[in-house]
């Protein structure tokens, strides 16, 4: 009968667990959202920040933080996606392997911080590119590439051994068979892990904090030749991303609106982190059916 | 080494008459799977355009050893080789082995029918790619002519730019062949193609395979004794990684030499 | 494959060559398009760029980081052991980072210790008892949440922990357990998710034997279960905790930013990543300070080579059972 009792006990204090869990995650997504939609508006997103008054935007804010993820992809991908397919196709088994893949598991753990304090030494004042989206973009390449290797990789050992004997049989070479066979293969689940990676490159901040920067130059949106000062499209200028926006109003922000401030672009960043999900987990299952040829 | 019979008598579908050229010519193979010494000593005369089936208990090695023939062994790192397996005028052991060419000239069916998740005719046309074969004429005659020669071209002529994953097991299985064939191999290698299939489909097989002999040299890989009994002029009874005996089928079956042999034709294990 | 010794090169009817034999030069191997070569370049020239990514890092900030002491003279025995943190100080100015060292230490625990009870029960629940909504419903949620940034946290932090701090336990609000319960709140879908993939790992079989023999489900999880998933859980918790310790801004947000040891956890203190945070961007690159900060910042970065560490070696022991 004990044993009873105490069963009923810890099962019941489980889902209590599982319960405040819950409880926690729902109530502090439910507080961002309400209390931040209703501070998002057309102007919201339209205008640009302002330092002193009230009714300030994140237009600029909002465009920096999609231009740098665009970079830092546009960096990350071939490169993750080639390491990855060195990791799961070439790689012997022996020490350079395994201090490869040290090396991919640092790069995913390190603190974004010391990734940012690399950035800083390297990228903006040893290469001289400044505090800027291209700076920043190396950054977050650093902290990105090891996400991209690893989902190439377990998406290419997903893959059954047969397709690849297939190809080899038939007298294609090996890099071959990855580039017609393979790839085309494991495309879906790279892509979803692509988004989703994508997701938190959005909301980074602390490695953007010394290489991106805390500000962000009248913006010319009509101007788009990139070599100038002005230009949305300058990859040397500097740009505060949204993320990075919310910190800084919250630590040193002397406008009277900081709290909707904060709200609103909180609201929009969780949104936008939400959608990348959503959108990784549809392309997923759209992918998957048409392949299973159903 | 390994004697012979000399009188002929037809065994069912056996029709060798002759004694034929040796295309591939085994001696002295060892095969490891790191201490595992998966093939033993073995010395195997292939005879050109003709079934030569190697059968055994799994495990026996009979697979281990087809799969060293187009050298698809390379893949796993633990394995190594010794010996020679002599082809054309060279040791397709020797590490200088161009593998891309080898495996154009020997093909390779698997067990499990793999095609591409691509369309019926890109599946056949991807390897000729590769070869160089750039002229679309061309790439569309050698697609029709291989469908036509495993007898798949009737059933998906009109679904051509259909994914392979549509067709059922015999038909993937077909395609296969069919795509190995595109590439005009002088062998064909084939690991227990029919295990993985229904007997309707696996009968469709066998009866595509006598055909094919006329034209390549075929070795296939079967735990299937009637199957071998059924199609192979030459049979190759493995066990515990020995060639333990090789002979004409109808010898091998009907008189064979070791005890082991006819206790495993026999049913006795296995 | 390897080819063993005993292979003889010389054919059986040796002739002209033949094409099977490959002697392609290295120039003619690159400029084939069926060789592997161009592909193997691109390839093998990503993998190197990954080791000297972490190669640059590691040799980058140690030089930096070793400026202090080599170049200002700063002592290492009095940088990680002085307690006072006084660099601005026109006369005198001591670097002391002690507070900063225990401050992060003391967050990563009383965050794991928030933390893991409440993770760990709900992948208990996830994967033992509500199974199919678990895998269904709560699990790609959490998943979701793991991608939620964490500025947004602070924020969070910000705006509910400090105020109920503040009204229940006095003081401004901004305090040690307060950074601890965000950091907190931050690492529960990370634990909770992968320690809800480490139990689901544990084989069936063994929980039938378990209810064989007349185990309840809560026996069951705690004597079978549990062990079996043991070193996987605790790399869940690891992995959560080496999150905490380098988390930055939303830690910074909510802690309070004092230079002192605290003397309760109600009292505001600062971490290591904080204080970087904080004086990066107000120092000079060569200034005392400015090396000072970035030894912090290779102390932060040795200290993540040992979680590293840790949970490779977990990793290893749980292949190996």
């Amino acid at each position: 009968m004990n044993s009873k009792i105490t069963n009923r006990i810890a099962i019941s204090v489980i889902i209590a667990c599982a319960v405040a869990m819950a409880a926690i995650l729902i109530s502090m997504l439910g507080y961002i959202l309400v209390q931040g939609v209703s501070s998002i508006s057309w102007k919201f997103l339209t205008t640009s920040a302002s330092p002193f008054l009230a009714g300030g935007g994140i237009k600029d804010q909002l465009w920096n933080s999609f231009y740098v993820l665009i970079i830092t992809m546009l960096l990350t991908v071939p490169i993750g996606v080639f390491g990855g397919i060195y990791l799961a196709e070439y790689a012997k088994p022996g020490k350079l392997t395994s201090f490869i893949r040290t090396c991919v598991e640092v790069l995913a753990s390190l603190p974004s911080i010391v990734v940012g304090m690399f950035g800083m030494l390297v990228f903006v004042n040893y290469f001289g590119f400044k505090y800027s989206v291209f700076s920043g973009a190396l950054a977050l390449t650093v902290f990105n590439l090891p996400v991209i290797v690893r989902v190439t990789e377990d998406g290419f050992r997903s893959l059954s051994r047969h397709q690849k004997e297939g190809g080899l049989a038939l007298g294609l070479t090996h890099w071959h068979t990855i580039k017609t066979i393979l790839l085309p293969a494991a495309f879906p689940s790279i892509l979803t892990g692509i988004i989703l990676s994508a997701g938190r490159v959005f909301g980074e901040s602390a490695a953007l904090l010394f290489t991106a920067g805390l500000s962000t130059p009248d913006l010319d949106f009509g101007n788009w030749n990139p070599a100038a000062p002005n230009s949305p499209l300058n990859l040397f200028r500097s740009a505060e991303t949204l993320s990075v926006h919310i910190w800084a109003v919250n630590t040193g922000g002397i406008m009277p609106d900081v709290q909707t401030i904060a709200n609103g672009s909180a609201a929009v960043l969780v949104i936008c982190v939400l959608l990348f999900n959503l959108f990784a987990r549809m392309i997923g299952k759209i992918i998957n059916q048409k392949f299973s040829g159903k | 080494m390994i004697q012979m019979e000399k009188n002929i008598v037809s065994f069912t579908n056996n029709t060798v008459t002759k004694e034929l050229p040796i295309q591939i010519n085994v001696e002295n193979v060892n095969i490891f799977y790191g201490d595992n010494h998966a093939v033993k000593d073995v010395n195997l005369p292939i005879h050109e355009k003709s079934i030569t089936a190697l059968i055994g208990p799994s495990g026996c090695g009979k697979s281990t050893f087809i799969r060293t023939i187009n050298r698809m062994n390379d893949l796993i790192p633990s394995a190594r080789c010794e010996g020679m397996i002599g082809y054309k005028d060279v040791n397709i052991l020797n590490p200088k082995v161009d593998v891309v060419q080898l495996r154009k000239e020997i093909g390779m069916v698997f067990q499990q029918p793999n095609p591409f998740p691509k369309s019926i005719s890109e599946n056949i046309q991807l390897p000729l790619r590769f070869a160089g074969v750039r002229n679309k004429k061309m790439l569309k005659e050698t697609t029709e002519d291989c469908l036509k020669q495993v007898g798949l071209w009737d059933e998906v002529k009109d679904r051509l730019d259909r994914s392979a994953t549509s067709l059922s097991g015999g038909q993937q299985q077909r395609l296969c062949i069919a795509r190995a064939l595109a590439l005009k191999p002088n062998v064909i290698l084939l690991d227990e193609p029919t295990s993985a299939l229904d007997p309707v489909s696996s009968a469709k097989i066998e009866e595509l395979l006598l055909e094919l002999k006329n034209s390549y040299t075929i070795i296939i890989v079967t735990h299937n004794m009637q199957q071998a009994a059924r199609i192979a002029d030459y049979t190759a009874f493995f066990y515990q990684g020995e060639l333990i005996e090789f002979g004409k089928t109808k010898t091998l079956f009907t008189n064979p030499e070791k005890k082991s042999t006819s206790d495993y034709i026999s049913g006795r294990f296995g | 494959m390897k080819i063993g010794k005993m292979v003889t090169d010389a054919a059986p009817a040796s002739g002209g060559k033949s094409k099977l034999i490959n002697e392609k030069g290295l120039f003619s191997q690159l400029t084939d398009r069926t060789s592997e070569s161009r592909g193997k370049l691109l390839i093998y020239g990503s993998a190197l760029l990954m080791i000297v990514a972490v190669t640059a890092i590691t040799l980058f900030l140690s030089i930096q980081g070793l400026r202090a002491f080599v170049v200002d003279h700063l002592n290492f025995w009095t940088f990680i052991t002085g307690t006072e943190w006084f660099p601005d100080r026109a006369e005198n100015p001591s670097f002391g980072a002690f507070p900063f060292i225990f401050g992060s230490m003391a967050v990563t625990f009383l965050a794991a210790l928030i933390a893991t009870p409440i993770a760990i029960g709900t992948a208990i629940f996830m994967a033992e008892i509500a199974k199919k909504w678990g895998a269904k419903v709560m699990q790609p949620v959490i998943e979701i949440l793991v991608g939620i940034p964490s500025v947004v946290y602070g924020l969070i932090g910000l705006s509910i922990v400090v105020p109920f701090m503040r009204q229940h336990f006095g003081g401004s609000g901004f305090n040690l357990i307060t950074g601890a319960i965000v950091v907190g709140i931050m690492i529960l879908p990370t634990v909770a998710s992968i320690a809800a993939d480490s139990i689901r790992a544990v084989p069936d079989s063994l929980r039938q034997a378990s209810y064989a023999i007349g185990a309840t489900k809560w026996q069951t999880i705690w004597r079978v279960v549990i062990p079996a998933a043991g070193s996987s859980l605790l790399t869940a918790i690891i992995l959560g905790m080496s999150r905490a310790f380098g988390e930055a801004l939303a830690v910074q947000m909510v802690i309070g930013n004092a230079r002192n040891i605290p003397a309760s956890i109600l009292d505001p203190s600062a971490t290591l990543t904080t204080i970087i945070t904080l004086s990066m961007g107000h120092t000079t690159t060569g200034s005392v300070l400015n090396d000072a900060l970035w030894s912090l910042g290779l102390i932060l970065l040795l200290i993540s080579y040992v979680f590293i560490v840790i949970i490779r070696f977990l990793g290893r022991r749980g292949e190996k059972r």
